[in-house]
């Protein structure tokens, strides 16, 4: 503290009323806050987004889409470095998490993702007819049951929880990347991630269900934001979330039906 | 279109409607009032957590009247 106390003194206001809680509550109060049923709609309108996407991209094939798709999936990338940041064991936070860009990220993300989605389903579907729709279906099924686990209670995500499934996602994650790096110079993938035999098959299960486990984590996010009245900026936020989980669960799917298939 | 692909959009179909109309709804006490819950203050600015300007700005205060 200086030693100027007048200074000290109307550098801020001493006012007992504009300094109290109470208007600080009255605020914030004028703020819009966001609900569950905001959060719903949005996963609704972004994956309406997706689906619009895909469709166009799984009924244009060609090299033109495949371009599309590509630079769709970079796109939605960067969208979700920027909204969700990017942390680094031992590192910390590379990029910070700012929700406050999802409103305009998560649209973007979300048809991004779906040219990406399109055009990975129509070549599935052209190999094995009628996977696309057993993918999405189960998709929906292993969510409807963990949503169903998380909100009764069956399921109670605390600090280790998070710390457990975070550190797989952190191991999936880098091992994708090392793989791509891996096909990059060779032009081969590990053989863990493609073969189609009972190791390949054990190894996708365990991807579905750390995916599946980060379902609970977007479930929480969502419930303790509307739970604080958070910002409504936050309902495009857990809706991000959620749907990009949603995505990753459906590709973990649909390769481990096609495994199942070239069996 | 197979029998297995007819049975399961079926599937989907309800499991989308489970989906979406129970997000809507609160998590029931069990979850909610629990000690262990995470913290996403990364992401969530959580009503009891004043910032730390703040804090310090009350110790100030605590000084001044003392002088």
């Amino acid at each position: 503290m200086s030693k100027h106390h007048a200074l000290d003194r109307f550098g801020r206001s001493g006012n007992p009323v504009i300094r109290s809680a109470a208007f600080q509550e009255r605020v914030s109060g004028n703020e819009e806050k966001m609900s569950l049923e905001g959060a719903v709609n949005k996963t609704g309108i972004l994956l309406f987004l997706v689906m619009i996407a895909a469709a166009v991209s799984w009924n244009y094939q060609g090299p033109l889409m495949t371009l599309v798709s590509s630079l769709g999936m970079f796109v939605a990338f960067v969208s979700g470095i920027m909204t969700f940041g990017f942390y680094f064991f031992f590192v910390g936070w590379l990029v910070e998490p700012r929700p406050h860009n999802a409103p305009r990220t998560a649209p973007v993300y979300a048809i991004g993702m779906g040219f990406f989605i399109g055009l990975i389903s129509q070549q599935a579907e052209s190999l094995y007819p009628g996977i696309v729709i057993q993918a999405v279906s189960l998709t929906f099924f292993v969510a409807a049951s963990l949503l169903l686990a998380y909100k009764t209670g069956v399921i109670k995500p605390n600090q280790n929880f998070l710390l457990m499934v975070f550190a797989a996602t952190m191991g999936i994650f880098l091992t994708y990347l090392a793989n791509l790096i891996y096909f990059a110079v060779t032009g081969n993938n590990f053989f863990v991630l493609t073969d189609n035999g009972t190791m390949g098959i054990v190894i996708s299960l365990f991807i579905i269900g750390i995916a599946a486990l980060n379902l609970v984590l977007d479930f929480d996010i969502i419930e303790q934001a509307d739970e604080q009245g958070a910002p409504k900026y936050m309902e495009w936020f857990g809706a991000m979330a959620l749907v990009a989980t949603l995505i990753w669960l459906y590709i973990e799917i649909l390769r481990l039906l096609m495994k199942l298939r070239g069996r | 279109m197979s029998y297995l692909t007819i049975v399961t959009g079926l599937l989907g179909l309800i499991s989308a409607f489970v989906f979406f109309y129970f997000l809507k709804f609160k998590a029931s006490a069990k979850q909610t009032q629990r000690k262990d819950r995470i913290r996403w203050s990364k992401f969530i600015p959580y009503k009891n957590e004043t910032p730390v300007g703040d804090s310090e700005k009350e110790s100030d205060d605590a000084k001044f009247k003392d002088n």
